[in-house]
């Protein structure tokens, strides 16, 4: 029997461990009383950054701003509760939770995930609400506040806001804040180096030549630029097509949305960039398109081998490597860890110039700004008006949906938002009148600056993105060369843009009208693809 | 077994080589449970930070060592704290990431406990019953019922993934304990019926032959001279399936809308998505508070699960 | 081993508890995701009837066959011959102790992997062992070898062979203990024979030994099959099928079909290929593998 006394005892501590703490218990019976009383239950899953009670990264003190925010929105409003959630992002969960109409009722999820599911009614379009004002601020009574006409008014980067419609135009998701991505480098190993922020392009490839020749006697060779593959499939992307193509832009901005062209001048939207790929265009016939993924190439040569690796966060804090682009999270991370034995500092990439491309602008690198957090409304708040009729009606019956919208709008105003954004310092506030952090200050500055001419994986439906980055990683890899990759390209795009077409079914007659129109501008520029057909 | 002292001397040798490769990442894992965040972007494997200063502080303390100790405080300037208070400190520290994890997955450690229960008492009942029956009884239809039950284990799991949901749905099982046991018996029991039934096939016909003169029925038969025989069979087919139970995660969490039900695997899913908020220290911790429970159950079970799977039980 | 033919109802009473279970959460699931294959489905919109559209799709003109299909038999291949050799030697060696303490203690040390979840491995290996720092390239640059260190994960010569043998030396698990038993079993009998014989060490592990645990070995070959056929979690993080179509296996694909590209329906065409496949081999592998109590005539 004895051998088995151990077991005994350990099954008894079990039990003991097993009891619920006195405190959680009367936390739980307070909360599930406050639930039952509330006639609307409203399901908030705001994603990691902001989970009350957490420390992101383990620094500092558990966060209280979104919890405080909602316990004000709670006392105005006595029949609603709010509860946050945590939900992993994966796709099967998001396919699961929305087609059974049990997903949280404010999700965020980044908008390429959410573009696919609109079809089916899976979320809730949000322009009958921005383009009406925002009762908080109407409340408020200053005619002057932003909000007063328009929800949209509010928010500080318009363009990337904008830039958020689906295919079909309208806006499902609320951006909340914004992160953007910078180039951390080593000041002190740049100091050491005799190196300097560089200017153009040229520069930079200097600047990294020089940290990859630096070989020090004790093996502890330094990698110049820490960057992933998703950084090269979709931030470098976009960073070079808007160099390259700039110029052109005028022959080839055929559509210009009246809602949204005010805050996106010579935007590419997705028809535009089916049809220019009809007439040629991203393939291997398209010299700048070549140009494109030629310089990536070259960026590559100076990155880290391992292009699948998400954390690059040690290699740059041991001082592995030089400089890492990632988003201005980092930043927090830096500040926080008190172990830090280097100084370091912050800059956007620089500018092809003249020297690096025939075809360069010449103008500072765009943004290519996202939102961190993008709120989107799912169906499960019109969950209490009947399936079966169309959404607008629904949108118009539900009362949930209207008490979920007042809790969008009411963490929009710029004193709800600053306790929440602000108290993270790894995102900046997208709503006029709140000031990021001062830690952020590289980042405000880069975030003034013009938005992208088109966001690529934002264009097309995941397949797209999927096999772009594969296809990505095998040419950087020297996998494939670069004809081979444009091959698998062309395929890539041919069948997104068919896809496109058979879901959307833009108008391509309007747009061939307008292309028609802008010959004589195309006429004076160079180096065009030539139509597949021959015309020009 | 007789072996010469050398050669026991090599096989040791090269166990050891293996078994510290095999436990790596276990180690790993268990280092990491009281290493700070900071430490771990520093290093992928270090001693732990908040040890070091324990012991620091506890030989300066045995030597009369009276040099204050300097602690990093929130600004992370280095201030003297006293020996007490830097004690108290490190400790809470180290033990953070543990305690931060108990707080989190007690509810999922009990919800786990009732779901394994559950479900291995019902795939050890049904599998047992139905083996009984398709090894000893030719009738039929017999082998179809039998193919019919093995050609389950040769499905893709994913593509039920969708399907299986709306169906948990439709019968109103969210958010149940019951939306994971009754799948989990579904599945779990074709495993221990492969085996009972083979383990069933092997044993004498004589001694149901004396039951049946007898008089007994099937219920009968079973109870009294099936079950009683096949307890190393029992204890095979139950380990294995309750490491099955312990490890399927995605199911928990699709089943799970509310959040009412997780279980540990679902909850770690949950951490381990969310791994930027938390501290890797409470990740791994809740880890390796997870895994006490199969640990336990490997140490008492293991002589069983050989004697089950000596008994004939794999004659495939 | 003689049955008797029962009336078939109180048989089938019996069973149908299982019957019941089975049909509800197993069957009618895989039915639905079976009839799927045949239209063009994606979850929550309209389907299209399109016959055997899919699959004449997925065999023809998807650019993943043949990649995810050779990659697929290249990861099953080395996971059979990791599994059946490597645990199968430690078993022995375990089995070759005097001692019994040691033994014991050496079973408990092979089992305790298994506690730790397999994302945590993966993780290991990908962050630890083959990043670019990591333990892998760290060693050959310390043995003057850094030309040959570079992004084992990333470049296509490698992504494959890296993806197989993560878990290295693959002795962490079930098949121990399982290969340990069938060694415990072989009767006394056999041993003295064998002793008496003059058959000792390698003659004796290859011509004795290894035949006795067949049936072990049986059940383990089906198990790694089926897992290999159809596994793709352990692809899913370390690569998510990169570079290219290196490492992408037929799972990955079914998976990405099904949620991220709307195509459930193909999906499913992709799940009922694997099937097809899975089965297949099962039968073969019980109709040509004997086990070893066959071998020895008692059956």
């Amino acid at each position: 029997m004895f051998k088995y006394l151990p077991l005994i005892l350990l099954l008894l501590l079990g039990v003991w461990l097993l009891q619920p703490p006195v405190d959680e218990r009367q936390g739980a019976e307070g909360a599930t009383s406050r639930a039952e009383q509330a006639r609307f239950v409203i399901k908030f899953a705001p994603g990691w950054a902001y989970l009350p009670d957490t420390h992101p990264y383990g620094i500092g003190k558990p966060l209280q701003g979104l919890k405080q925010v909602i316990r004000a929105f709670e006392e105005r409003f006595p029949d609603t509760r709010i509860e946050v959630l945590t939900v992993p992002g994966v796709r099967e969960y998001l396919v699961t939770q929305l087609s059974g109409g049990q997903a949280p009722d404010i999700l965020n999820v980044n908008v390429e995930n959410v573009w696919m599911d609109v079809q089916k009614g899976w979320y809730v379009p949000l322009d009958p609400f921005l383009e009406k004002p925002n009762r908080f601020v109407v409340e408020q009574g200053d005619p002057a506040r932003p909000g007063y006409e328009q929800w949209w008014d509010m928010f500080r980067y318009q363009a990337i806001s904008r830039g958020k419609a689906a295919p079909d135009g309208y806006n499902y998701c609320l951006t909340f804040d914004m992160v953007e991505t910078g180039i951390y480098y080593n000041r002190t190993l740049f100091d050491e180096l005799g190196l300097v922020v560089p200017q153009d392009w040229d520069e930079f490839i200097g600047v990294m030549e020089k940290i990859r020749a630096h070989q020090p006697a004790d093996g502890s060779s330094v990698i110049p630029l820490l960057a992933n593959i998703g950084a090269f499939s979709d931030w470098t992307t976009d960073l070079f097509f808007d160099q390259l193509y700039y110029d052109l832009l005028p022959g080839i901005d055929l559509f210009k949305d009246p809602t949204r062209e005010p805050y996106l001048e010579g935007y590419l939207d997705w028809d535009e960039l089916a049809f220019l790929r009809q007439k040629g265009f991203f393939g291997g016939s398209d010299l700048r398109y070549r140009q494109l993924w030629e310089h990536m190439r070259q960026l590559k040569r100076y990155t880290n081998d391992n292009l699948m690796m998400d954390d690059l966060i040690r290699e740059f804090v041991t001082q592995r490597g030089a400089m890492i682009w990632t988003t201005s999270g980092l930043s927090y991370r830096l500040q926080g860890d008190h172990e830090l034995d280097f100084d370091w500092g912050v800059f956007y990439l620089p500018p092809f110039t003249r020297k690096t491309s025939a075809y360069a602008s010449g103008l500072p690198m765009c943004v290519i700004g996202g939102a961190a957090t993008q709120l989107e409304i799912s169906n499960s708040a019109i969950g209490d008006t009947d399936p079966s009729l169309p959404m607008a009606q629904r949108m118009a019956r539900s009362e949930r949906l209207q008490r979920v919208i007042d809790f969008l709008q009411f963490i929009c105003l710029p004193e709800q938002n600053e306790r929440i954004v602000n108290e993270y310092s790894g995102f900046l506030p997208n709503i006029v009148g709140v000031d990021a952090l001062p830690i952020l200050q590289p980042f405000e500055q880069i975030l003034a600056r013009r938005y992208t001419t088109t966001k690529w994986i934002f264009s097309f439906d995941l397949r797209f993105s999927e096999i772009q980055q594969r296809m990505l990683e095998l040419y950087l890899t020297d996998g494939i060369d670069l004809d081979g990759f444009l091959h698998w390209q062309e395929q890539n795009l041919d069948a997104a843009v068919a896809n496109l077409l058979q879901r959307k079914r833009p108008d391509m007659a309007r747009l061939e009208q307008q292309w028609q129109r802008l010959a004589p501008v195309r006429a004076t520029m160079q180096d065009l693809p030539v139509e597949p057909d021959g015309a020009l | 077994m007789k072996t010469g002292q050398k050669k026991v001397w090599w096989i040791h040798a090269v166990l050891i080589l293996f078994s510290l490769l095999t436990l790596l990442p276990f180690a790993f894992m268990v280092n990491n449970v009281f290493r700070s965040n900071a430490e771990f972007y520093h290093a992928f494997f270090s001693f732990p930070g908040a040890f070091k200063q324990v012991a620091t502080i506890t030989g300066r303390a045995l030597v009369g060592d009276d040099t204050p100790v300097l602690m990093a405080d929130e600004e992370g300037d280095l201030v003297p704290v006293s020996k007490g208070d830097a004690l108290g400190r490190s400790l809470d520290q180290a033990t953070r990431g543990p305690r931060l994890a108990w707080k989190v997955i007690r509810p999922y450690m009990l919800n786990t406990l009732i779901v394994t229960l559950l479900t291995v008492t019902g795939v050890l009942l049904l599998g047992s019953a139905t083996a009984y029956i398709l090894s000893r009884y030719r009738f039929t239809g017999h082998r179809a019922l039998f193919l019919f039950i093995i050609s389950t284990m040769m499905f893709p799991g994913v593509l039920t993934l969708v399907p299986s949901f709306l169906l948990v749905k439709w019968l109103g099982l969210l958010n149940t304990y019951w939306a994971m046991v009754l799948p989990y018996i579904a599945g779990g029991q074709v495993f221990a019926i492969f085996v009972f039934r083979s383990y069933f096939e092997g044993l004498p016909e004589d001694l149901f032959e004396s039951a049946r003169i007898d008089g007994a029925g099937h219920v009968q038969i079973y109870w009294q001279i099936v079950l009683p025989l096949s307890l190393p069979v029992l204890s095979v087919v139950a380990v294995m399936n309750i490491l099955g139970t312990w490890n399927n995660f995605l199911w928990p969490f699709i089943t799970n809308t509310e959040g009412s039900h997780h279980v540990i695997s679902s909850g770690l899913f949950v951490l381990a998505t969310t791994a930027h908020a938390s501290n890797f220290s409470t990740l791994y911790a809740a880890y390796a508070i997870s895994s006490i429970p199969l640990l336990v159950l490997f140490i008492y079970a293991t002589r069983p699960f050989i004697r089950g799977v000596t008994s004939g039980a794999f004659k495939a | 081993m003689s049955v008797r033919l029962q009336s078939s109802w109180s048989c089938y009473g019996i069973v149908l508890p299982s019957l019941l279970l089975l049909t509800g959460f197993v069957y009618v699931p895989v039915l639905w995701a079976f009839v799927s294959s045949l239209y063009a489905f994606e979850i929550g919109a309209a389907s299209r009837f399109v016959g055997l559209a899919n699959f004449r799709e997925y065999l023809s003109v998807d650019p993943t066959v043949l990649p995810s299909m050779a990659n697929m038999l290249v990861l099953t291949l080395l996971a059979v011959i990791m599994r059946l050799t490597f645990p199968l030697v430690v078993a022995r060696l375990i089995y070759a102790l005097p001692q019994e303490r040691w033994r014991y203690i050496y079973r408990i040390i092979f089992l305790v992997p298994i506690v730790v979840p397999g994302v945590a491995v993966q993780l290991i290996w990908a962050g630890m062992i083959y990043s670019d720092f990591g333990m892998l390239n760290e060693l050959l640059r310390g043995l003057g070898l850094s030309h040959w260190a570079h992004g084992w994960l990333s470049d296509p010569d490698t992504a494959l062979a890296a993806v197989a043998l993560v878990g290295f030396p693959f002795v962490g698990g079930f098949e121990v203990l399982i290969y340990y038993a069938g060694f415990s079993a072989i009767p006394d009998s056999v041993n003295e024979a064998a002793a008496l014989d003059a058959c000792t060490g390698l003659q004796k592990f290859f011509r004795i030994d290894i035949p006795m645990v067949l049936s072990q070995l049986k059940l383990i070959l089906i198990l790694t099959l089926i897992g290999g056929i159809q596994g793709f979690e352990n692809v899913f993080i370390l690569t998510r099928g990169g570079p290219g179509f290196e490492t992408t296996v037929p799972g990955l694909w079914m998976y990405f079909n099904a949620f991220s590209f709307q195509r459930m329906g193909y999906a499913c065409a992709i799940g009922v290929l694997l099937f097809v496949i899975i089965f297949g081999l099962t039968l073969l592998n019980m109709k040509y593998f004997k086990s070893s109590e066959e071998l020895q005539g008692v059956r």
